[in-house]
């Protein structure tokens, strides 16, 4: 442990601490520097042959040829199995494992940072309070600490599949992606670095909201940025596999690595994904709290983790409203992209696996809500507000049916002939984008009336435009949700290009209720009469079930939605550039998808837990040492006399 | 709790219960109500339910226990979505809706602790008491639980002759580029040529909307109309569309019912409006025998009309589905 006792070690420590993070930083420019001296010498010593790009246009149409052409993969030299069994399921379920722990290390360390930061504004007002905040952000750190060795031998197993069972492709993606791979290489080793100063730092550089825990704090901002920076580079791979770009029609690179990287669907997947680990994060915190809050035995512990629980979700909850409307850009660039990518996603091969993603959304919604009326249980007061729980559940019903109602329908031929046609004439209408915008936002503005509900539910207001607030935030609410269905059904009569623009009225209503909703209710609460204390650890196990459900939700969204994004290129590898030529080029049966997909949920789970019970190992070790030393310290002490 | 009050409660919701069939059947093609009238009447009967559980609950002071309500709530869903709900949706449709009100009524049974405790209370009763009423309740139970599974195993393991389920992909996604008549149309970036304003130039889609609802077989007509009418001429004469996809295009032509599946109904806010003029091109150009790969199981009877239909006829009678349907062509501009 550091001794920073003395001004003068102090400031040697700090110094030594920066540098070192300022060669690592540096590190990864390295090889960059290298490849540019490189190509400068190919550039001198021939002249260079010119080639078409598959995406870019006008002026940055032509690029040099700088690789060799993809080519044409042959069955079984550039593939490998292991007898009869697909290669491929091995690849999807190492390469969602990795994903899966991946996404988790590098959302947890987000959530630490807001919760240090809380922690440090919130100390000078209350340093309990504030070391409250420290503590839950130390606590998900440990637990993020041993999924990051993890994900790394997970990683490791990735590529060891990938060089056994799929050299062709290997070594074409690897050939495009030589400039920065190992960047993406020497960025792992910056992370790892700041990761452990951050978290072996955390009680030596802890005073309170000094400088040392500003310095801490700044640690966990760049490794924040390490962790996007990792994220966007290896999206820029997935990206580049689905629509290529900086290669010409054959392959072949054409010397600039950004415009590999700068791909048509690397921003809209880069945010999705960001937005997507942020909620996953919170879920798989909220569902590590609920865990610990099951298996509490006193009410102290209870309290703790039924509060942390809480904060999680919370969180969880922020990147889980924008998430929606950021994977509705995404499928927004994917049909601009190619039409028949969209189409076969949406209307066509791949549409009931979107149906199953819709279902998991649709049961995101339905249990955080679940949980802000399970969560109310323990708020004195909340009792009033019991009687809008079944409207708003009554609301979420109908919004769910109209969100999963599919565009495709699995029937009979008689059943067909029976409804007369492919699309039924009342539900069929809700197979279409205009009717899945309008469920979606009613969704999002049911829990955000939830949450407005939940924040008021132990408290009597005291302001005297109480009433003014009350008749504005019933309009607010009740404003946005008519024009939400307005908008819906006018989608109906108007071309597809302007119906797309009406999600952004649709979007810009919901986000008024949620924005202006939640400020008004906060300001309106300023002062009020607290009817009494939150009751923390008096949640029921509903509650706790309904986070851990929450969680799960997540992880499986995640899983569907990695398959359909994966096989929407059908039988290419990287989309009409490296054609998949294995036995496995086949799009899978739903059933088959949809159990490898739950296998990979199971198994994620089975190894978080078994990374839980780890920190629960050690956090058992601290308590008996705790206890050992609380009882060795009052040997000889003073006795009070007692009665047996 | 009077016993006047529980026989008017039980006899509003019998009532309920045998009107639904009844007005379902009423409606359903064959019955005295036309199509709007019916709507009305579905309406009608959703408000007058609610009304009623209002009335019994608030106004005679008759709230149903919790675990009463849950079985009722179920059947009174069932009912809607299997009965009111006309034409009959299929299996698949009506199996998901009915999960989402299974696990929904779940959730509204626990939703407060008041309610959970009123929910389960008289089932940790019937697990645990020993009084008689109990114990019948719980042989009951465990004889009408296994019993309820026994039959719904019977019935999916007795032999059915109907036709298998499919999977059909109704929208199968285009080639980037076809052939038609020698020349290469490229689904993605190809325009309709037809798709012309009185100013003589393009027409953006969504501008035609002026000429929706016009009669495009009057003398002096617009360029546009002029196109729509000749696009008239190829569905009702040159091909005969209107034999399959009917005089209205909604798919319900003298035709139609001789093909499995029955033809596309372009009125369907699903089909054409969903799918940009070039996707409509190639399966009128192409049909049945040139869907792609992914289009399981292939079953089309739409022929490939490129062989008798010039480019322009096959261009102009999009344009005259769009117009006569007013619906819009997708774009993403």
């Amino acid at each position: 442990m550091l001794n920073l006792s003395g001004e003068k070690k102090k400031k040697v420590g700090a110094w030594l601490l920066l540098s070192m993070i300022g060669m690592l930083v540096l590190l990864p420019f390295a090889p960059a520097v290298v490849m540019a001296a490189e190509e400068a010498a190919v550039e001198e010593a021939k002249e260079p042959e010119k080639a078409k790009d598959v995406f870019y246009k006008e002026e940055g149409e032509f690029g040099i040829v700088s690789g060799p052409p993809a080519g044409e993969l042959v069955y079984p030299d550039d593939y490998g199995s292991y007898g009869d069994f697909q290669s491929r399921t091995i690849i999807w379920i190492s390469n969602q494992q990795h994903l899966y722990f991946g996404s988790f290390v590098l959302a947890v360390p987000m959530f630490v940072w807001v919760m240090e930061l809380i922690g440090i504004l919130q100390y000078e007002k209350n340093p309990k309070v504030g070391k409250k905040f420290d503590d839950l952000a130390h606590e998900m750190m440990k637990i993020s600490l041993t999924a990051y060795s993890v994900t790394a031998i997970l990683g490791g197993i990735l590529i060891f599949s990938f060089l056994a069972l799929y050299p062709g492709f290997f070594r074409y993606l690897s050939g495009i992606f030589k400039p920065v791979m190992h960047i993406y290489a020497l960025l792992f080793i910056l992370e790892s670095g700041v990761l452990y100063v951050y978290y072996y730092g955390w009680d030596s550089m802890n005073d309170g909201n000094g400088d040392w825990k500003w310095s801490h704090l700044s640690l966990g901002t760049i490794l924040n940025a390490v962790g996007i920076v990792l994220m966007v580079m290896a999206n820029t791979w997935v990206s580049f596999m689905m629509s290529p770009a900086g290669v010409d029609a054959e392959g072949r690179f054409l010397g600039d690595i950004w415009k590999v990287m700068h791909n048509p669907l690397m921003v809209p997947v880069v945010v999705h994904r960001i937005l997507g680990n942020a909620a996953f994060g919170g879920g798989v915190v909220a569902a590590y709290a609920s865990f610990k809050f099951l298996s509490a035995k006193t009410l102290e512990e209870k309290a703790h983790y039924d509060w942390m629980s809480y904060i999680a979700m919370f969180m969880g909850i922020l990147a889980l409203i924008p998430l929606p409307f950021a994977g509705y850009w995404l499928m927004r660039e994917i049909y601009a992209y190619r039409q028949q990518m969209g189409i076969t996603l949406m209307g066509g091969l791949l549409a009931w696996v979107f149906i199953m993603q819709a279902t998991m959304i649709a049961t995101l919604f339905i249990t955080v809500n679940y949980y802000l009326f399970q969560a109310m249980g323990r708020m004195p007061g909340s009792e009033r507000y019991y009687k809008y729980f079944k409207v708003l559940l009554a609301i979420l019903v109908v919004a769910t049916i109209a969100w999963l109602t599919p565009h495709t329908l699995v029937m009979t031929p008689a059943e067909l002939k029976a409804m007369g046609g492919a699309q039924h004439p009342v539900v069929g209408n809700y197979g279409v984008m205009s009717a899945k915008n309008t469920a979606i936002n009613t969704m999002i503005t049911t829990t955000v009336v939830s949450f407005i509900i939940y924040q008021r539910s132990n408290f009597k207001l005291t302001v005297p435009w109480a009433w003014k607030g009350n008749i504005f935030l019933a309009m607010l609410i009740l404003g946005a949700e008519v024009n939400i269905l307005f908008l819906g059904v006018y989608g109906y009569f108007i071309p597809a290009n302007v119906r797309i623009g009406l999600s952004v009225p649709q979007v810009a209503s919901t986000l008024s209720v949620l924005f202006i909703g939640v400020a008004v209710n906060t300001k309106m609460l300023k002062g009020a009469e607290s009817i009494g204390e939150i009751r923390w650890g008096k949640m029921s196990v509903r509650g706790a079930y309904a986070l851990f459900m929450l969680a799960v939700a997540f992880t499986w969204t995640m899983a569907v939605m990695g398959y359909l994004r994966s096989s929407v290129r059908l039988h290419w590898h990287v989309n009409e550039i490296l054609r998949d030529n294995s036995p496995w080029a086949f799009t899978n049966p739903l059933g088959y998808a949809g159990n490898i997909n739950s296998l990979n949920v199971l198994l994620f789970w089975t190894m978080l837990l078994f990374v839980f019970w780890l920190s629960a190992l050690a956090g058992a070790g601290k308590k008996k040492v705790e206890a050992e030393e609380a009882a060795a310290a009052a040997v000889g002490k003073a006795v009070p006399a007692g009665s047996h | 709790m009077s016993k006047f009050k529980i026989k008017a409660f039980f006899a509003q919701l019998l009532a309920l219960i045998l009107a639904a069939p009844m007005i379902a059947w009423a409606g359903g093609g064959g019955g005295p109500f036309d199509a709007g009238t019916f709507s009305a009447i579905k309406v009608g009967l959703v408000v007058f339910a609610i009304f009623s559980a209002w009335l019994i609950k608030d106004k005679m002071g008759l709230p149903l226990p919790k675990l009463i309500q849950a079985p009722l709530l179920w059947i009174i869903c069932y009912i809607g979505f299997r009965v009111i709900l006309q034409p009959p949706i299929p299996f698949s449709l009506l199996a998901m809706y009915m999960g989402v009100c299974t696990v929904c009524i779940f959730l509204y049974c626990s939703l407060t602790r008041p309610s959970w405790e009123e929910f389960s209370h008289p089932i940790a009763v019937m697990l645990r008491e020993d009084h008689a009423t109990a114990k019948m309740s719980r042989y009951a139970t465990f004889l009408i639980i296994p019993g309820l599974i026994a039959a719904q195993t019977y019935n999916q393991m007795l032999p059915k002759f109907g036709e298998p389920i499919e999977l059909r992909t109704v929208h199968p996604a285009p080639p980037a580029s076809i052939n038609v008549h020698k020349k290469l149309v490229t689904l993605q970036t190809a325009e309709n040529p037809f798709r012309i304003g009185d100013d003589g130039n393009y027409l953006k889609v969504g501008d035609e909307q002026k000429y929706f609802g016009g009669n495009a077989w009057t003398g002096d007509v617009p360029k546009f109309l002029q196109e729509v009418q000749q696009g008239g001429v190829v569905f009702f004469g040159t091909a005969g569309c209107f034999f399959c996809h009917g005089d209205n295009l909604d798919g319900k032509g003298p035709f139609s019912f001789a093909f499995n599946p029955i033809p596309a109904n372009f009125a369907d806010p699903g089909t054409i409006s969903q799918l940009q003029e070039t996707f409509v091109f190639w399966r009128v150009a192409k049909g049945g025998p040139d869907l792609s790969r992914e289009a399981f199981p292939w079953a089309s009877a739409m022929p490939p009309w490129e062989k008798h239909l010039t480019t322009n006829e096959i261009w102009k009678v999009i344009i005259f589905e769009y117009w006569h349907t007013g619906f819009f062509p997708r774009t993403w501009g």
